[in-house]
């Protein structure tokens, strides 16, 4: 009886003369044969994969055509209704869809200058460096149901920090409802770049540390004053670093499920209601085919802006 | 021969045919989804077989974290009483019980005896047929009728509301007497308003309204409506199509919360609860929009004054129908796919008697639906005028779906902001069109 692994080494070594006077092909064919109980190995890891993720991602596609409510037996198909009525028919998907991208905006916008200029300043391995950067990298392990409770208590309007500093300071004018306003999501954002900045300021040191010291040298024997070495070899250099920090910051913006929940509820008020606490609203209230089609477009959504922000980084680091 | 070429080997392409048929048998299999069940989950409720003896481990659901210690108490006294008995509190938070409960109930795996919010979820799980009714059990009985209707489908007994609480702003009545009002509801809106002017008058927010806190301000849509509406049934017309957010009523209301607004504290729509307790246990604050619920723990943050509720009378005199509001609910169920319904329908009967049901009310501080109950609570006692006087069913939990509530509700929100009315009707109004489509 023959063992797999002794199967694979004998058909690599077994060359007959029968063997030599076949075609090339033929050979290559007979050497990649291998036992049948080989493709049981990746069983362990293709069972779980199909169980929780394949089959479920394709029964989305089904579900996103039904009108099933999550609980009974039964459901009507209705073709791409679901996807017409959120395109056509519903101002809360397209409120929450305006609102996640002006949060991905502010998250966008400011974390990853800030991480970046963190990082610049950081970047050095001195003890005050180092202690600093654990500083900026301590609200990263808070929950985000933690950050939301010290943000609720920051934004609170009649017993909160922000408007007590404000006051205190003079600038009674600036004085706000904040998460009670309009602007409510700028708000939500700002505590999400508090919670995340320190943790892409990492990837950007790391990023830094890669840059070779002779090729800055070289800039400043020729001449380049500082902002040019910024702008013609750090930025270009450290372009993984940002692909990834601006991938990270956009999915991140597009998942900002707990911050909004530990904020206020579900449903959240309009001013801060984001595409993924909009699906969940649809689970929760039995619209199951609906919350699907709703994920599927979110997905879709996600794919574009992942898409368009790599085109764009792609661009603005070529260009320099 | 060559040993890899046996009956036991497979060459890429065979190994891909293979990887396609499994892939196509599970796409097959998705497909059945979910309609390829054998009907379980039908909105017909199991044969209770709550008889027999009593005994072995059941487990309680609930999402009352801060009643665990009371529960404890008498769970301990009931399993004393009936020997090889346990009964294990299984707890989540409110927000995850609301979403999670249903599925694990109805699989068995927890809740022989359970509790449900009035309401949506009410609704859910008895379409999904997981109470055993209590139709002819002596133990309905000891409830007050009016109390328990929430607990009721298609003329079925399914659960007992336990809880009763009013959803009422509280207030400070050491402030509220300084005003001249005694703890009685205001004649009509002229004297409501008036009110409000002599606590503005004292220096302190004659009504804190806790923008940051949905379940806290959206409280005051209940008192605000209960008038006001041409029916006590307004919001299942709202869902229903039959009421408008555009009718003169529901605008009326609106302008009310536009003319409330001047009595609120500023920044009013960003208050959090914890804010509004702290300035209502402090003095600060005469009456914060909210419901009797608060009372524990505005006492915890050191209120020595006594305590009341009171809500706005929002017409003129001869059109009050109501002068507040109550709600029941933590509805108490027996599980139909409890593997021991006996002991579970038991520990319902225990909880329902008096005697067990004044050590809950007491020890939580909040009222119940059993009838009889000695309420030893100053509280509690001070309250209880309020379970004579005549109090609507809180209707927002008529709103079987959440986008249409929550639209009705962000309108007066949107007010309070600044919004105008009649927009903030409209805008409200559209969504409601939309999710009825």
């Amino acid at each position: 009886m023959s063992s797999p692994a002794g199967t694979v080494r004998r058909s690599a070594t077994s060359g007959t003369a029968a063997d030599e006077r076949r075609p090339l092909r033929s050979r290559r064919r007979l050497s990649r044969r291998v036992h049948w109980s080989l493709y049981l190995f990746p069983l362990p890891l293709l069972v779980p994969y199909a169980v929780f993720f394949a089959i479920p991602a394709i029964q989305s596609f089904q579900y996103a055509v039904t009108d099933w409510d999550g609980l009974s037996p039964t459901f009507n198909y209705v073709g791409f209704d679901n996807f017409r009525r959120i395109f056509t028919a519903d101002d809360l998907f397209r409120n929450a869809l305006f609102n996640n991208l002006e949060f991905m905006l502010v998250v966008l916008v400011l974390q990853t200058a800030l991480s970046l200029v963190l990082a610049l300043l950081l970047a050095k391995q001195s003890r005050a460096g180092i202690a600093l950067r654990a500083l900026f990298f301590f609200p990263t392990i808070l929950s985000s149901v933690s950050v939301a409770f010290i943000w609720r208590f920051i934004y609170d309007p009649t017993i909160g920090l922000a408007n007590t500093l404000l006051g205190d300071v003079g600038l009674h004018g600036l004085q706000g409802p904040f998460l009670g306003g309009p602007n409510a999501i700028i708000f939500v954002g700002l505590a999400q770049v508090w919670a995340h900045t320190g943790q892409l300021m990492v990837v950007y040191i790391a990023g830094l540390h890669q840059i070779p010291q002779d090729v800055k040298e070289a800039a400043i024997v020729d001449g380049a004053n500082r902002w040019q070495r910024f702008r013609y070899i750090t930025w270009s250099l450290i372009a993984p670093a940002t692909a990834i920090v601006m991938a990270y910051t956009v999915l991140q913006s597009f998942r900002a499920f707990d911050l909004i929940l530990g904020l206020d509820q579900i449903p959240p008020r309009s001013t801060m209601d984001i595409l993924s606490t909009r699906i969940y609203t649809s689970f929760a209230g039995s619209e199951f085919g609906y919350a699907t089609a709703e994920s599927i477009v979110f997905m879709v959504i996600i794919a574009i802006v992942v898409w368009l922000q790599r085109r764009l980084v792609r661009m603005t680091q070529a260009g320099g | 021969m060559n040993p890899t070429s046996g009956d036991n080997s497979l060459n890429r392409r065979q190994a891909l045919r293979l990887l396609g048929v499994a892939g196509a048998g599970a796409l097959a299999a998705a497909c059945a989804g979910p309609g390829s069940g054998s009907g379980s989950g039908q909105s017909t409720t199991a044969a209770a077989s709550t008889t027999g003896s009593v005994g072995g481990k059941i487990s309680f659901a609930h999402w009352r974290g801060e009643d665990r210690e009371v529960f404890d108490k008498i769970i301990k006294d009931f399993t004393a009483k009936h020997a090889g008995t346990s009964v294990r509190q299984d707890i989540s938070p409110s927000q995850d019980y609301q979403r999670m409960a249903l599925q694990q109930i109805k699989g068995g795996s927890s809740g022989d005896v359970f509790t449900a919010f009035r309401g949506a979820q009410f609704t859910d799980m008895s379409k999904a047929g997981i109470f055993v009714p209590f139709d002819g059990k002596p133990v309905v009985k000891n409830y007050k009728a009016d109390f328990i209707e929430p607990g009721q489908s298609d003329g079925k007994q399914l659960g007992f509301p336990y809880q009763l609480v009013f959803n009422m702003p509280l207030c400070n009545a050491d402030l509220l007497e300084k005003a001249g009002n005694d703890g009685s509801p205001p004649k009509d809106w002229d004297s409501y308003l008036g009110l409000l002017d002599k606590l503005k008058g004292l220096g302190v927010v004659a009504l804190l309204f806790p923008g940051g806190s949905p379940a806290d301000y959206n409280q005051l849509m209940h008192s605000m409506v209960m008038n006001n509406a041409p029916s006590d049934d307004m919001f299942t017309k709202i869902e229903s199509g039959e009421y408008k957010c555009t009718d003169d009523w529901f605008i009326t209301t609106l302008k009310q919360y536009q003319q409330l607004s001047a009595y609120f504290q500023p920044n009013a729509t960003g208050t959090s609860a914890e804010a509004g307790q702290q300035m209502l246990a402090t003095g600060k604050a005469a009456m914060m929009v909210t419901g009797s619920y608060y009372v524990t723990v505005v006492r915890k943050l050191g209120a020595k004054f006594p305590l009341n509720v009171l809500a706005p009378i929002t017409v003129s005199a001869d059109k009050v129908k109501y002068v507040g509001i109550h709600n029941t609910t933590f509805i108490l169920g027996v599980n139909s796919a409890g593997k021991n319904q006996a002991t579970a329908a038991a520990f319902v009967d225990y909880l329902s008697d008096p005697t067990v049901a004044g050590v809950y009310a007491n020890g939580t501080a909040q009222h119940v639906t059993v009838e009889n109950v000695d309420y030893t609570d100053p509280d509690l006692n001070a309250l209880s005028p309020w379970l004579k006087r005549k109090t609507l069913l809180a209707p927002l939990f008529q709103f079987q779906n959440l986008d249409i509530r929550g639209a009705v509700q962000n309108a007066a929100l949107e007010v309070v902001s600044g919004k105008s009315p009649e927009q903030a009707a409209e805008e409200a109004q559209r969504v409601v069109d939309q999710k009825r489509a």
